[in-house]
């Protein structure tokens, strides 16, 4: 290729020089010096390292800018913010975390009724004013939780040290003032949120409603699992065996029976939750927002609370920590724009995971077979081009492919013969964490394929021959010899697939993502692990908290978290997988020849 | 025209709006209770606009009876009707009615038409970017923007914002036009009020997602787009809306939601199949009474929608066969 290119660098300069001489003028001996040094540059290939350098670095920044971002802004919505309190020129009060600032061009309708003063600093700036967006919080007092404030509309801002933020259970933030709370019936007045009394309250009011909550979810929940399982268990009966027969009617006899065991265990567990449940809403707390309305609540309710502008360094990122522990360990609350993000994580990793299970021996026969056994031929290329051919195709279309073969056809026949009961509520007939996973296996089965086929080449034919006539037969060679050196090859096009698959969202949508799903694919009921249910994913969340939640404004730091997680979650896969292929390439590269 | 414009201006001038009183709920509507042996799975096949609404909805429900499995899945209105008649799904919330096609094919394949329960009120929305000045507009104004027939009978079509009475930098401004995909039951509701059943401009970029209406209007001043109510944010203003020239214009507040003055108010169906010969599962009939419950309509304020009354409530649910005493 070098040889190609050298007498058509030398021919071009040549051709310059002849063309210049033709048009009469004769070039100054600076442009001609210039000219030489620009000859000399291209014959080396200069240029053509200027580009590909180039090209390097703008990914290189591109890739940098977009990680950076997503860091900044994904590390830094947890970290705790001062709460402003801004008095306007009304004398109405504001209180919020500053979240941005913007400038603007002041508009003529709002000009008009500024005082002259204001109008001529307005002018002397072109028009233009400064704004400051606070996230107010208080939803459910005020209908909002974000507010504009122009710098001319402030006539004062102060950051007071007994603001508070009390992240809630429901209707979002509060930010305002701890008045009392109610301890053993009697109302005990508090300021400083700090106070060890109100922490200790607080503890135990957050331990009662968890507890309350494991009671509904793990114990009741059994209960009713093991209720619904009895109800199934009389539908098959009933559905197997004619009306009137003996083991109906003994099924029948069975179900009340068991019935009534679990409504009785039912009841003593919900008078225990409800008793639980009236010492909870008998705590309240009282908070007043900034105008001095109240708001009483159980303290219960209350996730976190800290004085926002009284709070140093180490209680800071005390407090950053716990939200982050919250984030990766609850589960999502207030239609996904708060709490954690669990079960999207959940999902994430085990489909992935589910993925690599599924795609790996697919692909790695497959490549066997065409590699080792097929003879060489048009068959064969034709199916190697097609291979090649189906990276090509959209990913959503493999989603449709998904939920109309897996779902529909093939989970609907499973549904038919082995879960009859359940019908018409489909089992595995609907989206689920296995079709998703068997969708996205096609998706990526043609770069796993592809990669091991590469590095069954690549293991040399000295090998293979040497094996042979030690006597080993052709599979005990593939088996032995070719197999154990090509996996590090193998693993790159596993790698490479993960990578695919975990960015992917566009076919989950159709293949058993959900908004939201309260139950992990695995829990303590037979068979545990339950991979008909549809799932969570982080790829997903992000597109539903960005696109499709009440409030935007709201839900973009979570965005970004939720994507920074996401691209950790690749590099804590993908480095895993790394390793075990360097460590696998060390193991071999001592029995090379 | 012009005095309300005046006063719109007063009042709104400064604060971009004066801080919101919380919406009271029908002090009629009954807590919850729950009920025991409530267990099962359900799914929802509908609406987007109702997507978070009904993601509270069964959080609110699943706090009470922790081993129900509630899955939701919101592309757009239209999806509702087939994954009910396919019981593929057991509510399929709409942002608009059923029409009498989706209706008759319910009816062919059950024999009875489906049940309907109206969740919420919403007001659809009108919004423009916070810095607009615009103070009113008139549905014929809005169909002479959105639409390329004005059937709404206003005499030019509109395309700057000069033609709306603002001047200055606007007055030459081109309006860029936001709306939802045709899958959508906004879409649908816009069309057939707004736009007096005409059809919309070509111009109009169509958003997959009711929230990314308002990001786009968020995003370019001289915008104009329809969302729901319940997806304001701090960068878009509700235009107060008239139903006929020389009329007052209305806020989208829930008083005026509520009394039918604002022009685009509407109701948020859920539809289901209940037979009238059977009696309903229970696990359906306490999602039922969970909607229509304080609870439940307190999840529409906190969605941005406005609660219905119990004399709402009663009316839909005599319809399904049942009571607020449950049964």
């Amino acid at each position: 290729m070098a040889m190609d290119a050298i007498p058509s660098e030398t021919a071009s300069p040549g051709r310059d020089r002849t063309a210049l001489l033709r048009g009469g003028t004769r070039p100054s001996p600076r442009l001609l010096e210039r000219k030489t040094r620009l000859i000399d540059l291209k014959a080396e290939g200069q240029p053509n390292l200027w580009l590909l350098g180039g090209a390097l670095s703008i990914a290189i920044v591109m890739i940098l800018s977009l990680v950076l971002l997503v860091l900044w802004n994904g590390l830094a919505t947890f970290w705790p913010k001062p709460i402003a309190v801004v008095t306007l020129t009304d004398g109405s009060l504001v209180a919020g975390e500053p979240s941005r600032t913007a400038t603007f061009r002041v508009g003529q309708e709002v000009l008009a009724t500024l005082p002259p003063e204001t109008q001529a600093e307005i002018a002397a700036n072109g028009g233009y004013a400064n704004r400051t967006l606070y996230r107010t919080g208080n939803f459910d007092l005020y209908g909002d939780d974000f507010r504009w404030v122009a710098d001319f509309q402030t006539r004062a801002k102060e950051f007071p040290r007994d603001m508070v933020l009390f992240e809630r259970q429901e209707w979002g933030v509060f930010v305002g003032r701890l008045a009392s709370f109610v301890r053993d019936g009697r109302t005990v007045t508090v300021t400083d949120p700090w106070a060890d009394e109100v922490r200790q309250a607080h503890r135990i009011a957050r331990d009662r409603f968890l507890q309350i909550r494991t009671i509904q979810r793990v114990e009741i929940g059994e209960v009713n699992h093991y209720l619904e399982s009895e109800r199934l268990r009389l539908r098959k009966a009933a559905l197997r065996y004619p009306e009137g027969s003996r083991e109906l009617e003994a099924a029948r006899a069975r179900f009340v029976e068991r019935e009534a065991f679990y409504q009785r265990r039912f009841e003593e567990l919900s008078a225990r939750a409800q008793a639980l449940m009236r010492e909870h809403e008998a705590e309240t707390v009282t908070l007043v927002e900034i105008g001095g309305r109240e708001r009483v609540q159980p303290l219960g309710t209350i996730v976190r609370f800290y004085p926002a502008n009284d709070v140093n360094f180490l209680q800071k990122l005390g407090i950053y920590g716990s939200r982050w522990l919250e984030f990766l360990t609850d589960e999502p609350r207030e239609a996904n724009t708060e709490g954690g993000i669990l079960p999207a994580l959940f999902g994430t990793v085990a489909l992935t995971l589910l993925l690599v299970v599924f795609v790996t021996p697919f692909g790695v026969i497959t490549a066997i077979y065409l590699r080792e056994y097929a003879k060489q031929g048009k068959l064969v290329s034709a199916v190697r081009v097609s291979v090649n051919n189906l990276a090509g195709v959209p990913s959503i279309v493999y989603g449709v492919f998904g939920v109309g073969f897996f779902a529909y056809t093939v989970g609907g026949s499973i549904d038919a013969l082995f879960y009859p009961e359940k019908l018409p509520s489909p089992t595995f007939g609907t989206g689920g964490l296995l079709w998703a996973a068997l969708t996205l296996a096609l998706l990526t089965v043609p770069v796993v394929i592809v990669a091991s086929e590469e590095a069954l080449a690549a293991v040399p034919r000295s090998m293979r021959e040497g094996s042979l006539a030690c006597g080993a037969s052709k599979w005990q060679t593939i088996r032995y010899i070719v197999l154990p050196r090509a996996l590090p090859g193998i693993m790159t096009g596993v790698i490479l697939a993960m990578a695919r698959g975990a960015g992917e969202v566009a076919p989950l949508m159709l293949v058993g993502v959900v908004k939201l799903a309260p139950e992990l694919p695995i829990d303590g009921f037979f068979p545990f692990i339950h991979l008909e249910r549809s799932f969570m994913h982080l790829g997903f969340h992000i597109f539903d908290v960005g696109f499709q939640s009440r409030n935007s404004e709201a839900g973009k730091p979570m965005v970004y978290t939720t994507t920074l997680l996401l691209i950790f979650l690749i590099l804590v896969m993908n480095l895993t997988a790394i390793t075990i292929r360097n460590r696998l390439k060390r193991k071999f590269a001592g029995s090379q020849f | 025209m012009k005095k309300v414009l005046l006063a719109g201006i007063a009042a709104i001038a400064l604060s971009s709006h004066a801080f919101a009183q919380a919406i009271q709920i029908d002090p009629l509507l009954p807590n919850y209770t729950p009920v025991s042996g409530i267990s099962g799975s359900l799914k929802s096949v509908g609406s987007d606009t109702m997507n978070n609404l009904m993601t509270l909805w069964a959080e609110g429900f699943l706090a009470m009876y922790p081993n129900v499995r509630i899955e939701i899945e919101g592309k757009g209105s239209s999806t509702a009707p087939p994954a009910l008649i396919a019981g593929t799904a057991q509510f399929g919330p709409m942002s608009r009615e059923m029409n009498q096609r989706e209706r008759d094919a319910f009816q062919q394949r059950f024999g009875y038409p489906p049940a309907v329960i109206r969740g919420a009120i919403d007001a659809l929305a009108v919004y423009v970017h916070k810095d607009n000045p615009i103070r009113c507009l008139t549905l014929q104004q809005v169909d002479a923007i959105f639409s390329k027939t004005r059937r709404g009978g206003h005499p030019t079509d509109i395309t700057t914002w000069g033609q709306l009475g603002l001047t200055g930098e606007w007055a030459t401004r081109p309006i860029s036009l936001y709306g939802r995909n045709s899958a959508s039951g906004t879409y649908g509701y816009f069309k057939e009020v707004a736009l007096f059943r005409g059809d919309y401009k070509d111009q109009v970029k169509e958003q997959p997602g009711s929230s990314t209406v308002v990001q786009g209007v968020a995003s370019d001043r001289f915008a104009i787009g329809y969302s729901g109510i319940g997806y304001k944010t701090a960068d878009v203003r509700a235009v107060p809306l008239a139903s006929r020239p020389g009329e007052t214009c209305y806020d989208a507040t829930v008083e005026n939601a509520v009394s039918g003055d604002y022009p685009l108010a509407r109701f948020l169906y859920v539809y289901t199949n209940a037979n009238p010969n059977q009696q309903m599962d229970p696990l359906r009939r306490e999602f039922i009474r969970f909607i229509f419950s304080r609870q439940g309509q307190e999840a529409t304020i906190k969605d941005g929608y406005f609660p219905i009354t119990r004399a709402i409530a009663e009316d839909d649910m005599k319809a399904m066969g049942l009571s607020f005493a449950g049964n």
